[in-house]
């Protein structure tokens, strides 16, 4: 997979929903590390998926 | 007066069995929330989803003929009616509970984008969380939970929007005002879809669309929400004093898995009301809205175009731009999160033009398209396998180990608006400055007194007689710190009613 077009992000001053610095514990936004071992576990996860499984999931109507 | 919230019904399954009994399965999980037993304490007397906003009554809700013949098998449940709906109330004000085959949080009502965002990811945890004590009572991974509006068969369930307005307006004016914005919010807030359905008629495969409501919208108003969905919801049940205020309650939304797509479906849509209330909302008037949402939907190119009464056609992203102008003239500078709304409103639009991969991360339509077609290449498959059905509903699985959005932006990929303290100081606490965060307080300090609870009032016991807190009007941050305050102090809630009442006396 290739993950080198991810988006960049923008750090604003006063930002009414200021975005966590790379540091802070458990997550916030931290720049995408393209071509780090990471870029295959979601692919992983992805073939993990049972191609039946949408055949599967069935649910009662909601609202 | 700001005033928004979100209702999340969540899909639910157990893959360990063949078939899934799912008003079971949705009142266990909730019970799995519990470490003591179940005490009733909704107060349902203010629920009444018959009235509609246009000025008349409902004698009944519709729903399909398969929901019919389930309906008449659940009356002979061994259960009563409240121990189905098991609702809870929680220490951060929200509202957790079996709604009828769905478990669903509600957050509590909140002021601002950022808690709002906080809130509705508490309630991803809290639903996993229940989900992972049921699973570890029932010896492995079964139950699995998913925040989306689709099960490909046909069968959906929402996620809706909920907006304090003011009763000055008039309805046909909020009506006109927000249509064709909400035929088109699906550009920005779509979660996306594999495949066409429609109600009670199965799935059809291929075709990736924007959104996943977009096939179940079949009128442009009712009051109905199960079947002939509408895409303006007219429920008239304030749950404030009606006589001042009414609730919008939008049902057309997609459940989102990006906090920027939340904070933006949000903040537009807030934004909007703005522009109706002072009467600047832009002159458009769709010729067939319901036709014009599935249309835009289905088109992720976003060339399609869609045609006024006047004649004239418009884009989903044209008619975007012109709200987005009409509020960028009307309201910059309003305020700060105002013109946050405004600069990423403007800037989406524009990469939605431009260079939409920029949006990866952000909106969850463009996100899944990137990670479903990257598959494809992968793969070498094309849409209409039914491997990428899969992949659409995983991409909302809440569990964190599963769920492929979770495993996106748990590699950094997308982009937040929390970070995790936000997020457990949601978890344990209501905003400071709704009557949410007052609710959750009450729950917290005072949990054997409180003898029902609203989302406007709660009523307490223990006393001789019970005594109930209005908060049918408490919207007024500076009143909300009060009553806090005074529910803070007092050892008990008798006494900080005394205080709270007395306050109001010494006013009047």
């Amino acid at each position: 997979m290739k993950y080198s077009t991810m988006p960049e992000r923008r750090e604003g001053p006063g930002d009414p929903m200021p975005k966590p610095g790379p540091t802070e514990e458990g997550g916030g936004p931290r720049r995408p590390e393209t071509g780090s071992p990471e870029k295959d576990n979601l692919l992983k996860r992805m073939k993990k998926v049972d191609p039946k499984q949408a055949e599967r999931y069935r649910q009662r109507t909601g609202e | 007066m700001r005033l928004f919230g979100l209702e999340t019904e969540y899909g639910i399954t157990r893959e360990d069995l063949p078939e899934v009994d799912p008003v079971v399965e949705s009142m266990e999980l909730v019970r799995a929330h519990l470490t003591a037993s179940f005490e009733r304490r909704w107060d349902y007397a203010g629920e009444d989803p018959h009235e509609d906003a246009r000025g008349f009554r409902v004698s009944g809700l519709a729903q399909d003929k398969e929901e019919d013949e389930f309906a008449t098998r659940d009356t002979h449940r061994p259960f009563s009616f409240h121990d189905m709906k098991s609702d809870l109330v929680l220490p951060n004000g929200a509202r957790f509970y079996n709604d009828h085959t769905h478990p669903e949080y509600s957050t509590p009502e909140c002021r601002t984008l950022k808690d709002l965002v906080a809130q509705d990811r508490a309630g991803e945890r809290i639903v996993q969380r229940a989900a992972d004590r049921r699973n570890t009572s029932l010896g492995g991974k079964h139950v699995q939970l998913y925040k989306n509006n689709t099960d490909f068969h046909g069968h959906s369930y929402g996620c809706h929007d909920n907006y304090l307005v003011s009763r000055a307006i008039p309805f046909p004016r909020l009506i006109a005002g927000l249509l064709p914005f909400l035929v088109s919010r699906q550009v920005l807030a779509g979660s996306g879809k594999v495949g066409i359905e429609a109600q009670e008629s199965g799935f059809v495969p291929g075709r990736f669309q924007l959104s996943q409501r977009a096939d179940f919208m079949e009128t442009e108003l009712s009051v109905d929400t199960m079947h002939n969905r509408p895409i303006l919801n007219t429920r008239d049940e304030p749950h404030a004093d009606p006589k001042k205020f009414r609730r919008l309650h939008l049902i057309i939304g997609d459940a989102n898995m990006c906090e920027y797509a939340t904070a933006l479906k949000i903040g537009t849509t807030r934004v909007v009301l703005e522009l109706i209330e002072r009467r600047a909302a832009p002159s458009l008037e769709l010729e067939q809205p319901v036709a014009a949402v599935k249309q835009l939907s289905r088109d992720i190119d976003l060339k399609a175009v869609v045609r006024q009464k006047n004649g004239s056609s418009l884009s989903g992203l044209e008619i975007q731009e012109q709200y987005y102008r009409a509020a960028e003239l009307t309201l910059a500078g309003l305020d700060e999160e105002t013109d946050w709304v405004l600069r990423e409103w403007g800037e989406t639009l524009t990469l939605l033009a431009q260079d939409r991969r920029r949006l990866i991360g952000r909106l969850d339509w463009v996100t899944k398209l990137w990670l479903l077609e990257t598959f494809m290449q992968e793969e070498r498959i094309g849409w209409n396998d039914p491997w990428l059905a899969s992949l659409d509903l995983e991409y909302h699985n809440v569990h964190p180990e599963r769920g492929l959005y979770l495993g996106l932006e748990a590699e950094g990929k997308a982009w937040r608006m929390t970070a995790e303290a936000d997020i457990q100081r949601a978890l344990a606490s209501g905003p400071a400055d709704t009557r949410g965060g007052v609710r959750g307080l009450c729950v917290r300090r005072f949990p054997d007194q409180v003898k029902s609870v609203q989302w406007e009032r709660i009523q307490f016991g223990g006393g001789l007689l019970p005594r109930t807190l209005h908060m049918d009007d408490l919207f007024e941050p500076s009143e909300v710190k009060r009553c806090l305050a005074a529910f803070e102090a007092a050892a008990d809630p008798m006494d900080a009613l005394n205080t709270w009442n007395g306050r109001e006396d010494s006013q009047s």
